[in-house]
């Protein structure tokens, strides 16, 4: 579903993606974690083109997301993509905020895109505030309305980048509920995340990086039982202590 | 003081006879008010543009728009103002400078260049408070709207420009209280605008206190007018659950 082969990238001299390749097949969930700074969220931006990249390919569903002829906002509405912070559109009410896309990018009319959009927060429990506006819900509410934003557009696949890390920690179950339904409903899935406890529970491979390398890209048994480089390991032990 | 108040000059007619000192001024704050009002127009319509324009991520497109806001903006108004009126119609080519010398009445002359004078003016100030609100948004709204599939255009239309014209309702109101006040200017043309009604009226009735004060209490309600509009739509477009309000 979503192939990343020898990708660089540098910002200047300064080099932020060295060499990345690893695989997405579909129905897949991929945990990326690393030390801040080692390019996760940048590799993660390259998969729909937010961030260009200089030399390596990525295809998405087969589309070379690199070709300069390629339609990627096509591409785009078909990707959906989660940020740390939220992002909702602050101006309209939740109810538009699930509706717009749906309505001004695949032309759906106004009563299919919220029949969908109402469905999809009844799913991730918010029915009942379809009307309110984002900055009147909690982060853990607005992370889960963002979720069902991009899942409204009937998305291939998922990316999402630290959706939780914005998030008190009495919020972050709720997102990672409706993310551990989402993977095993068999959506096909990429996670910029340091919830170990999610990766356990349903990643298939979990990437390790650093310094815009991939360090390892392993089975999440064989990542939590013996991970391979010493880097990982230290990252490991810290994040699993705290 | 021996200064002899007489505020019934107003209501007395004027040399010429066919109408009162009242209808000069009337019909100086009814040019003061459609000039400005339709360079506000045109400042907000090319503002945007620019505005829109230093903040994409084309280099060429940003680099003009940054040049158009410095020329217009390092200008001084009243040079501005001479070269759009004087300069321009002995430069434009293919006939146009002719046609706007001989086919358009004076007047007429007049009020376009002070229009298009002021308009681009503004718009380079109109210009820098778009660029200023859209940067102010947080840097993943851009991401969020064009990771749903929205072209760059349709992410400025429906993500970014609405709440950034929400966050700068205060510094435009403050540009368009400015361009009423920068209307006087054009009188230096000839431009029968209030400032000029004003002066034509100390000059002809000798009574400078009552036709000064008149003419202040016009600026003034035009200033409230003006605010009292742009809280309304300020009011109208405030954000449930957003920047303070409830
Ligand atoms: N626009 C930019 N210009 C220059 N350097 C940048 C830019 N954006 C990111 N970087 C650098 O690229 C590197 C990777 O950034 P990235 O955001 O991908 O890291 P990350 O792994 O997601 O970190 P975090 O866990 O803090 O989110 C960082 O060192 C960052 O400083
Ligand atoms: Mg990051």
């Amino acid at each position: 579903m979503i192939s990343i082969q020898n990708v660089s990238k540098h910002y200047g001299t300064f080099q932020v993606l060295t060499d990345c390749s690893t695989e997405v097949n579909k129905g897949e969930v991929i945990v990326v974690c690393g030390p801040s700074g080692s390019g996760k969220s940048t590799l993660i931006k390259c998969v729909n083109g937010l961030e260009p990249f200089q030399s390596g390919t990525i295809t998405v569903d087969g589309v070379s997301v690199g070709d300069p002829k390629t339609n990627l906002s096509k591409l785009r509405s078909r990707v959906g993509m989660v940020f740390q912070h939220f992002e909702l559109f602050p101006h309209m009410s939740i109810t538009d905020n699930l509706t717009i896309a749906q309505v001004k990018v695949l032309g759906r009319s106004k009563d299919e895109a919220t029949d969908k959009g109402l469905k999809l927060l009844d799913r991730v429990g918010l029915k009942a505030h379809a009307a309110k506006f984002p900055g009147q819900l909690s982060g853990g509410q607005q992370q889960r309305v963002a979720i069902a934003r991009a899942l409204a557009m009937d998305p291939i696949c998922m990316l999402f980048d630290e959706p939780t890390s914005a998030l008190d920690p009495e919020m972050i179950n709720e997102v990672l509920d409706v993310m551990v339904e989402l993977a095993q409903e068999g959506m096909t899935m990429m996670c910029v995340t340091h919830e170990m406890g999610f990766a356990r529970k349903v990643a298939n491979r979990i990437v390790f990086m650093d310094q815009g390398q991939i360090v390892e890209d392993d089975a999440k048994d064989a990542f939590f039982g013996n991970p391979r480089s010493e880097r990982a390991r230290q990252f490991l032990a810290k994040i699993l202590t705290h | 003081m021996g200064y002899q108040w007489n505020w019934s000059i107003f209501g007395s007619t004027v040399p010429t006879g066919e109408t009162t000192y009242l209808v000069w001024l009337l019909s100086g704050l009814q040019t003061t008010i459609l000039l400005s009002l339709s360079a506000w127009l045109l400042a907000l319509a090319l503002g945007s543009l620019t505005g829109v324009l230093r903040t994409v991520p084309s280099k060429p497109l940003s680099t003009l728009a940054s040049a158009y806001v410095e020329l217009f903006r390092n200008i001084p108004l009243l040079v501005q103002l001479f070269i759009w009126y004087f300069v321009l119609p002995e430069i434009l080519p293919f006939g146009l400078g002719d046609a706007f010398k001989q086919q358009l009445s004076p007047l007429t002359q007049q009020f376009l260049s002070a229009m298009l004078c002021l308009a681009f003016f503004t718009s380079a100030r109109v210009a820098e408070q778009v660029r200023a609100g859209i940067n102010a948004l947080p840097r993943g709204q851009r991401a969020a709207g064009l990771a749903l599939g929205f072209t760059l255009p349709q992410t400025y239309r429906h993500v970014l420009l609405p709440m950034a014209f929400r966050l700068i309702v205060p510094p435009l109101t403050s540009e368009c209280l400015n361009i009423f006040k920068n209307s006087a200017v054009c009188s230096t043309i000839g431009l029968l605008e209030l400032a000029a009604q004003g002066r034509q009226l100390v000059d002809y009735t000798a009574q400078p206190y009552e036709s000064f004060i008149a003419i202040t209490l016009l600026y003034l309600v035009i200033n409230v007018v003006v605010m009292g509009l742009m809280r309304i739509v300020e009011a109208r477009a405030r954000v449930p659950g957003y920047l303070g309000s409830k």
